[in-house]
């Protein structure tokens, strides 16, 4: 028994000061306060959210596609498929929301990518985020269905930063508009 | 070679898409004209509660169908008439004048290759006509 306990002890005194080691009950505080901060105060970020009428679409379900194909992140993801710009997803938003501090374009070129997930055709929107310098993480171009630039509404190689207070574009989303049904 | 042939064939059959007046409107118009035809100010004009209206005045309904974005659309002639009667009706129904025929895939064919040299122009005087009090 007293075996027992004195090996339990040694344990939890270890780990105990294992732990006073390398923190302090400061930066635990800090941490803490950060966190209850942060969470109470990140409603009020100035996030544009996607266009209302993409959040009343049915979007498809991407949970059960792996690998990059499912990765918003990555320039492989589906709704990537003629996209130019840099992603989103790795510049303080996500695939549909631009991240703080920059304006989703309104004004946007549109294509479709056919999902993994069920293999239909949707109609994705790709909106410039702008009122910030470009964020040059995680480039990508890709030309599925694109037009040459004299198609100026079918060409991803312009800025699409128009009806915006700013023409800086930042990076790009990629929002689903609905499924593209045949007539 | 027979396979090759019924194989292209089969490709471009499924490249021969045929979506539906909304949704080639959504890939060939929504993206500066918007979900709603709102527009954007000082960029693109409204179609919501607006593009009728050039119906009601002469060269107006050639108009529509000689503007760029129209003229130019990547979509042949048939469905491009059928974008163009669908918004119509889909976005400014009050302003179409009464005994309209809507626009048919020949029509569309002929005015489109017709282009307008200044486009500016044509509008603003077919906007100054719309306006004009009668």
């Amino acid at each position: 028994m007293t075996t027992t306990r004195g090996w339990l002890d040694r344990m939890i005194e270890r780990g105990t000061r294992a732990v006073a080691r390398r923190t302090s009950r400061r930066s635990f505080l800090t941490r803490i306060g950060t966190g209850l901060v942060g969470v109470a105060a990140l409603p009020l970020l100035p996030v544009a959210r996607a266009a209302d009428e993409a959040a009343r679409v049915p979007v498809p379900d991407d949970t059960k596609v792996t690998g990059d194909v499912g990765d918003p992140a990555s320039c492989h993801y589906w709704r990537h498929c003629a996209i130019d710009g840099f992603l989103c997803a790795c510049c303080g938003g996500s695939q549909t929301a631009c991240p703080p501090g920059t304006e989703m374009s309104p004004v946007t070129w549109i294509g479709t990518c056919r999902s993994p997930g069920d293999g239909k055709d949707y109609i994705i929107s790709y909106n410039d985020c702008c009122g910030a310098s470009l964020c040059m993480r995680c480039r990508c171009t890709r030309t599925e269905g694109e037009r040459p630039v004299y198609y100026t509404s079918k060409n991803n190689d312009l800025l699409w930063c128009f009806g915006t207070k700013s023409r800086a574009v930042h990076c790009s989303v990629a929002i689903v508009l609905g499924q593209a049904t045949q007539a | 070679m027979k396979l090759a042939l019924a194989l292209g064939l089969a490709l471009a059959a499924v490249d021969a898409r045929a979506y539906t007046p909304a949704v080639e409107y959504a890939l060939n118009c929504q993206g500066c004209h918007r979900a709603d035809g709102a527009g954007t100010p000082e960029s693109v004009p409204p179609l919501k509660g607006s593009v009728a209206r050039f119906l009601g005045v002469p060269g107006g309904r050639e108009y529509l169908a000689q503007v760029p974005g129209v003229a130019q659309a990547p979509l042949d002639d048939q469905a491009l008439a059928a974008v163009m009667n669908w918004l119509l009706d889909h976005f400014d129904k009050e302003h179409i004048p009464a005994g309209f025929a809507p626009y048919t895939a020949e029509e569309m064919g002929r005015l489109r290759r017709t282009p307008l040299v200044d486009v500016e122009s044509v509008r603003t005087r077919l906007l100054a006509e719309i306006e004009r009090p009668r």
